[in-house]
């Protein structure tokens, strides 16, 4: 193999494994999402959540827990939070996007002061427990696969195995019929005897602990310690990955690798120095996302159409 | 005979009552909040104080207020007017870099033009406001055209067009826009196209007339003019609108465009009057911020101006505070938010009624012998 070649493949596995890499959190905040959504709420607040779960896994990893357990912590942390949104959705019938929006800000107060409140001033700790790649025996070794698809963390896998999870709960249930029906048509629902609160409640707390959970994969898989500025963004990312995704679970996660993909090009298109403006490659994977929910390509991207109405029983 | 607690026939919509839940929930905020003061041994009355004393009583905090409440009663407005239309646009922030773009781009060009000969400053904030309102209008229609021919959410399309406009401010000032240096920003204004400064010792800017002025104007657009009515028409029931004869996508795009003109004049106010430069990251989710205030302020355009006023003076407030009572400016967002989700849940107050009479009206047979009393 010439030098070019050699180095287009490195390139090639250093740019999907990065893709991956990133694809990971995002798609998880995903999946979640997608319950919540197709139970008829759009849940703004998984931003805020994120950065929750993030504070949480790493206050959890820093004062004695492992990974599992912090990781734990902040699916917890994550729910227990989301349980506030879902009242203010459900039960208290809320503008949905406002009340996202307010838990964001409320989000961000509670955890800047309470991270500040557990370390004081104190300078930042070294190191706490997080994931290290896994290293999978005989296969691992393969070359392009081994790098790329098999030197994930731990978090990566469960993520993917969640996706078949997600798919298999929404589409082959009746816990999931019955969380569309009150996504779809409550009306009809609750005359079939689903309590379309309940679906909604649920449909929330599901996006509240993969949302909790995402922000502990940024913690524990990618960064190591946390930040306040940390989440930007990437739960608006994933509410961008279920329109693309088409609130369809396996979909989602193809979405997240695009978004994972373009990300992931940027990174590297930086450090190789070329003339394509790396913002371009940014903003991509969001045009597309508009393109893809405005209808003007393959049909329209058919929301749940009870999506951001609450439900009152006449 | 009445009961204490009432469900009502409908739900009351009085201004007073109105006022009355949102002071309830902003006693209710401030009451929770001062027990995470105490949690810093605090006194939660002089944390309070040092709040409201910076930006309510010094005349340069004042400034700073007006300052932070200027851009916030812009995007408020562009709340206003497009939710009002039944138009659930979020794309503020995209609309205010937008609006920021165009102005730092015609000021900085005033620069090249002054070899020739000076442009006189009210020709260019004239020119600089109209192009910054047409440009950030032109940013929110699309997004109304899109939801117009081929459906699609607005909600969904807006939040994503946020960061298309974002990457696109970051392209501008880290390439074609960028001054030298090591930080990605344009360089400083010249001095001409600044607006003044109004009080002297502060930073307040004459961004607030324009605010003023978009406030008085979105005001008379709902209350005289025809095309508010047939807006606030579209926006309480669309079908009734298109049977009036009243061309709904028509109306939604127009009001998408005002709402982002608005916005994008938050955006010329924040480069031209504080910032004087144009930077990644100048929005810093103002866009966010304005809505809420638009919400507290129950999509008023005057109440929107008080409202502003008391969140930018609570983030001036909130430094003070750090400084004088030893508590964490970042309380000021959970204080912030608390107020909105207790005037969201104040809200099913509006569907009952107290009756304080039902308390001393006794069952009849027993009232006839006490009332001698």
């Amino acid at each position: 193999m010439s030098d070019a070649h050699l180095a287009i493949s490195a390139f090639l596995v250093a740019w999907l494994s990065a893709s991956l890499r990133l694809a990971g959190p995002v798609l998880l905040a995903a999946l979640g999402e997608t319950f919540a959504e197709r139970s008829g709420v759009l849940n703004l607040g998984i931003e805020g959540t994120m950065l929750l779960g993030a504070l949480a896994s790493f206050l959890a990893a820093y004062f004695t827990a492992t990974a599992w357990t912090s990781l734990l912590v902040a699916v917890l942390v994550g729910t227990v939070a989301n349980f506030f949104l879902a009242w203010m959705y459900v039960t208290i019938r809320a503008n949905q996007v406002v009340a996202g929006l307010v838990f964001n800000v409320l989000a961000l107060g509670v955890a800047s002061t309470a991270y500040r409140r557990a370390l004081g001033n104190s300078a930042l700790p070294e190191s706490i427990a997080v994931f290290q790649p896994l290293h999978i025996p005989l296969f691992g070794n393969l070359p392009f696969v081994g790098p790329v698809l098999l030197g994930q963390t731990a978090p990566f896998y469960l993520t993917l195995v969640l996706a078949v999870v997600a798919r298999i709960v929404l589409f082959r249930t009746n816990f999931g019929l019955a969380l569309r029906a009150a996504g779809e048509n409550p009306a009809s629902a609750d005359s079939a005897g689903i309590s379309v609160n309940r679906m909604r409640y649920i449909g929330t707390l599901i996006s509240g602990a993969a949302a909790g959970m995402a922000g502990a994969y940024l913690v524990l898989a990618q960064v190591g310690l946390f930040r306040e500025t940390m989440v930007a963004g990437q739960g608006f990312i994933a509410l961008g990955i279920v329109i693309f995704g088409r609130w369809n679970p396996l979909k989602a996660a193809m979405a997240a690798l695009v978004f994972g993909a373009c990300d992931a090009l940027q990174l590297s298109l930086q450090l190789v120095g070329t003339r394509v403006p790396s913002q371009l490659l940014l903003a991509l994977p969001y045009l597309v996302t508009i393109l893809a929910v405005s209808g003007l390509f393959g049909g329209k991207a058919v929301q749940p159409a009870a999506l951001m109405t609450p439900y009152t029983k006449d | 005979m009445a009961k204490f607690i009432e469900r009502r026939l409908a739900p009351a919509n009085s201004p007073s009552l109105a006022l009355a839940t949102t002071a309830i929930a902003f006693i209710a905020a401030m009451f929770v909040t001062s027990f995470l003061f105490a949690s810093y041994h605090a006194d939660p009355l002089q944390a309070y104080f040092a709040l409201f004393h910076e930006p309510f009583a010094t005349l340069r905090g004042f400034g700073y207020a007006l300052v932070r409440a200027t851009p916030l009663v812009l995007v408020a407005l562009g709340t206003v007017v497009s939710w009002r239309s039944g138009f659930a646009y979020l794309g503020f922030e995209g609309c205010f870099v937008v609006g920021a773009a165009t102005a730092a781009f015609l000021a900085l060009s005033t620069a090249h033009a002054g070899s020739t000969g000076h442009v006189p400053f009210l020709l260019f904030i004239t020119a600089a406001t109209l192009l910054s309102f047409a440009g950030g209008g032109v940013w929110a229609a699309w997004v109304a055209l899109l939801r117009a021919r081929f459906g699609g959410n607005e909600v969904l399309i807006s939040l994503m067009s946020n960061y298309v406009a974002i990457f696109g401010l970051q392209y501008l000032v880290s390439g074609p826009m960028r001054a030298p240096g090591s930080i990605p920003e344009t360089s400083l204004l010249p001095r001409a196209t600044w607006l003044p400064f109004i009080l002297p010792g502060t930073r307040a800017h004459a961004g607030i007339f324009i605010a003023l002025l978009a406030a008085a104007s979105v005001w008379a657009l709902f209350r005289k003019m025809p095309l508010g009515y047939e807006l606030i028409v579209t926006g309480f029931n669309p079908s009734a609108a298109r049977y009036a004869g009243i061309d709904v996508s028509r109306l939604k795009i127009l009001a998408a465009f005002l709402a982002g003109g608005l916005s994008a004049l938050a955006g010329l106010t924040e480069v031209l009057g504080s910032q004087h430069r144009l930077m990644d990251g100048i929005s810093g989710g103002v866009g966010f911020v304005g809505i809420i205030v638009a919400l507290l302020a129950r999509l008023n355009p005057v109440a929107v101006i008080p409202v502003a006023l008391l969140y930018g003076g609570l983030s001036v407030g909130a430094d003070a505070m750090q400084r004088r009572a030893g508590v964490p400016s970042s309380i000021t967002f959970i204080l912030q938010s608390l107020v909105v989700a207790f005037v969201l849940a104040a809200d099913a107050l509006r569907y009952y009624r107290i009756n304080p009479s039902a308390l001393w009206q006794r069952p009849p047979g027993v009232s006839a012998g006490q009332a001698v009393e």
